[in-house]
């Protein structure tokens, strides 16, 4: 079955999919124990799955015969790196600081 | 998830020292960035410094002082984008010091990040929670 490839918005308007990333959240699960929240067929819930796997949402990983869902972080690294840096940014600048205003101090 | 990035410095100066050195150009550039700041509400100002390309940001960050409490608090917006007129970064610094013997608690809050999934993501639950309050006040 082709997986229509939709905007991230397009993505999230659907409320199974909401429901399904909702879930994720709180836990990842298989895609059998995901289906069973739903009162639609297992294929359905696959469907959905693979619409949230391509559009970057979530990440299934096979473990055994098991495949698992879980909230991709990829969509959050841009997020992560901004404040990765600026956090280190600032140390140094605040340190920097001190460093002058001690600077500063020793020179009076 | 972490969205926002606090620090506290504890200096050995006292308040009305540690604030010059946030609110004179000349001086926050000695530690900081080249500027063109004002210690004045609603000015716009910049910081220059070398693209991080890493982050896809020109190394011109676009601030404007919103608030400013003589001594103790100072507050600025805090954008960049990859070029003039595109922002990705949208957030927001804030200043407070607070005296401590002869010395300066200084904290720093820089807030406001925000990613592109984690945005929907954030904005979808709050509206699904919501619903389900609609939906039980419909109940009740």
């Amino acid at each position: 079955m082709a997986t229509p490839t939709l905007d991230a918005f397009q993505v999230i308007a659907d409320p199974s999919r909401r429901q399904i990333l909702y879930l994720l959240t709180k836990d990842s699960y298989n895609i059998s124990n995901l289906a069973e929240n739903f009162e639609m067929s297992r294929p359905a819930v696959s469907k959905h799955i693979g619409i949230l796997e391509t559009a970057g949402f979530i990440t299934i990983k096979s473990i055994g015969r098991e495949r698992f869902c879980t909230l991709n972080q990829d969509g959050f690294t841009e997020l992560r790196n901004w404040i990765d840096h600026f956090d280190e940014f600032w140390n140094i600048k605040l340190k920097n600081l001190d460093t002058i205003l001690k600077g500063k101090k020793n020179s009076n | 998830m972490k969205t926002e990035i606090k620090h506290q410095w504890i200096y050995e100066q006292s308040p009305y020292e540690v604030w010059k050195y946030l609110t004179q150009s000349e001086l926050i550039a000695l530690w900081l960035m080249p500027n063109n700041f004002e210690a004045v509400v609603g000015h716009e100002f910049e910081f220059r410094t070398n693209p991080i390309p890493s982050l896809e940001l020109s190394g011109i960050f676009y601030c404007k002082v919103l608030e400013i409490v003589p001594f103790k608090k100072l507050t600025y917006s805090w954008k960049g984008g990859p070029v003039y007129g595109i922002t990705t970064l949208d957030t927001i610094v804030e200043w407070t010091l607070e005296e401590q013997g002869n010395g300066t608690i200084l904290n720093l809050k820089h807030s406001g990040f925000k990613g592109e999934n984690y945005d929907i993501l954030m904005g979808m639950t709050d509206g699904w929670l919501k619903n389900i309050q609609k939906m039980l006040d419909h109940i009740n």
